[in-house]
């Protein structure tokens, strides 16, 4: 039987896929969370099965990734441009990659941060996953923003999604500046390779938190074409 | 003129099978893209696709099929250069029915994208350029169809953009869509009944006989727009939100007001594709018909006959029965980015440049249209992925089917020169 040329005229939509993607990252660095409480209970047990955790879901992330870069040939017409979404996946899959870092670095150094930090870098991570999931929900309204063929009225909601982004984020900008404030006088009381590994850890959770904001950045970008 | 007089009844019992033939393969094969969109928009099921392509393929064809069947049958070719040897006309149309048919088995089993329209004009064109001489074919006329097969695409493609930022901006995009969905879309009906009969009343049902004064014409097509708006305003007003189903997706209620506006526009797709392709098959037959006729006279100003728009309507249906429900299948299944208002706004776009296109006598390709529209809407941002290596395709089925359906046609007519006037 010959393919139809109204069949081959339409390919399979990556809104789906993309979605798929965004939930898995989050998935990821969702776990941070339960990382935090593991590390404040000192049950390193439990923190490895998180960490095997992440780390396979930052795995089933890859795949789709792969599979959505494959499936998109650059003869589609889409209503955005196939760069920016590429780059959007590349900024989403960066949230799975961090938190894979982050539980990894955590976990095998069995890392515990001195108590005037402790109760911030767990607040910090919260707002770090608190940012991703507002992405997440952005990511989430593609369906309506395609179905209203993005129209004004959709934009202006993802709109004010994305607001909350920024401002879940520069809150996470606040904290880390806090953390570091408090930091800086202990640092000649502690073992100086820890206080190394505190900053980075430090560092990568604010890298999360801005990955996330990219996410919601980048898909203004996607939106006005 | 002897063999005219003393074969045209075999001649012209070949001519009817060829014809139904090729209405067959029309309705059998053609008829699935005409309804792909509206059956890949989940708005109506195939064995519904069915039932309205065979009352709306049926009916475009016997009231609206005329105009089209006159350019196959006399305006491709310069007939004056004919009154000689009225027989050549014959074979060639034969010739030209066989070729486009045997043309377009071989393309499908090979899984090539053909077009009938294409298939039967290459082939006439052929015959009549090489069998008969270039001056026998009416070029400009050849031109003016090559054009449309240009602008009817670019035409549908810009009618479903229109179309569709008017849906986006009156509904989709709106408080309540769904609300807004019940309130405007008996007007869009209205516009489906009104445009698709306004052309068929002033250009097709002259062939059956049936013809109005302007002004009556427009009452009719304005009462019967009305009348297609009512019966959907009744449908319509059945169909009630149900919070439920938008909790994931916001619009789902309203995508089943415009499914209803959809079973409208199949209809008027199955319309449109009835009235343009129709001709491909009884074009010949009807060109055949007048030379047998008259026994011999070229020009003589016969009308065209009903009963063989019957006879294109009959194959078509008989297609659609014995075979069309398996490639409907086939081509809905793979559909699936296709909403029903996106596929509303790309078939009535497509719907309306074909039934233009059949009011003007025009052959166009009812796929290709059809293609146009979506990307249309594509265009306006409603759909989320579109393979344009399709427009390859087409560039590549015109280099491809035009030479190949005259290349054939010239052969069938040779030899059927040779079996019946033998030198």
């Amino acid at each position: 039987m010959a393919k139809s040329i109204i069949d081959g005229l339409f390919g399979k939509s990556p809104i789906r896929p993309l979605q798929q993607h965004m939930t898995r990252a989050h998935s990821c660095i969702k776990q941070l969370n339960d990382i935090m409480i593991a590390m404040q209970k000192q049950d390193w047990d439990a923190g490895e099965k998180i960490r095997t955790n992440i780390s396979k879901n930052e795995q089933e992330a890859d795949v789709l990734k792969k599979k959505l870069r494959m499936g998109l040939p650059s003869t589609f017409m889409m209503p955005f441009s196939r760069r920016d979404l590429l780059d959007l996946l590349l900024i989403q899959d960066s949230i799975a990659n961090i938190s894979k870092d982050v539980s990894g670095l955590i976990c095998n150094r069995k890392m515990i941060f001195p108590k005037e930090i402790s109760k911030d870098v767990v607040e910090l991570t919260k707002y770090c996953v608190k940012t991703s999931s507002k992405a997440l929900k952005a990511i989430n309204e593609l369906d309506e923003l395609l179905e209203t063929a993005f129209g004004d009225r959709e934009r202006k909601r993802v709109g004010n999604i994305i607001k909350e982004i920024n401002n879940l984020e520069s809150k996470t900008d606040s904290i880390q500046h806090k953390i570091r404030k408090k930091l800086f006088p202990l640092e000649s009381t502690l073992p100086a390779v820890d206080v190394v590994f505190y900053y980075r850890a430090i560092e990568l959770l604010g890298e999360l938190a801005d990955s996330a904001q990219k996410v919601g950045s980048r898909l203004e970008v996607l939106l006005a074409k | 003129m002897d063999i005219i007089l003393n074969h045209g009844d075999l001649l012209l019992a070949l001519a009817v099978i060829f014809g139904l033939f090729m209405a067959w393969g029309v309705g059998a094969n053609d008829v699935a893209n005409a309804m792909g969109t509206s059956v890949g928009s989940k708005a109506i099921t195939v064995k519904q696709a069915i039932i309205i392509a065979i009352i709306f393929e049926f009916a475009g064809a016997f009231l609206a099929g005329g105009e089209v069947t006159a350019t196959i049958r006399k305006g491709i070719l310069d007939s004056a250069l004919f009154s000689e040897n009225p027989q050549l006309l014959v074979y060639g149309m034969l010739a030209s029915l066989l070729a486009a048919g045997f043309w377009l088995l071989i393309a499908s089993s090979l899984g090539w994208p053909v077009s009938t329209t294409h298939s039967i004009v290459g082939a006439i064109v052929g015959f009549g350029a090489v069998g008969v001489g270039i001056d026998a074919v009416a070029w400009g006329k050849v031109g003016n169809i090559a054009m449309s097969w240009i602008v009817s695409p670019i035409l549908a493609g810009t009618i479903a953009f229109v179309l569709f930022r008017s849906l986006q901006n009156l509904i989709i995009d709106t408080a309540n869509p769904f609300d807004n969905a019940k309130k405007y879309v008996p007007y869009y009906m209205f516009l489906v009944g009104f445009v698709i009969s306004l052309v068929t009343i002033f250009k097709g049902l002259k062939h059956i006989g049936l013809s109005f004064p302007t002004d009556t014409s427009y009452y009719l097509a304005i009462g019967f727009g009305v009348l297609v708006a009512s019966v959907g305003t009744i449908i319509i007003r059945r169909i009630n939100i149900d919070p439920d189903e938008n909790e994931d997706f916001y619009f789902t209620s309203m995508e089943r007001v415009f499914s209803v506006l959809m079973v409208i526009t199949a209809a008027a797709m199955a319309f449109a594709h009835g009235s343009n392709d129709v001709a491909n098959a009884i074009g010949p037959l009807a060109a055949i018909y007048a030379v047998i006729e008259s026994g011999g006279i070229i020009g003589s100003k016969s009308a065209l006959p009903i009963w063989i728009l019957l006879i294109g309507g009959g194959g078509i249906v008989f297609g659609l029965i014995t075979y069309g429900h398996k490639v409907i299948a086939t081509v809905g299944t793979g559909i699936t980015q296709l909403t029903p208002s996106r596929g509303f706004a790309a078939t009535l776009a497509a719907a309306s440049t074909v039934v233009i296109s059949s009011g003007t006598g025009l052959p166009v390709s009812t796929t290709q249209v059809l293609v146009g529209a979506v990307l249309g809407v594509g265009l306006a941002r409603g759909m989320a992925a579109l393979d344009t290596r399709v427009i390859n395709k087409i560039f590549l089925s015109w280099i491809i089917t035009l030479p190949a359906g005259a290349l054939m046609s010239i052969l069938f007519f040779f030899a059927l020169k040779g079996a019946f006037s033998p030198l």
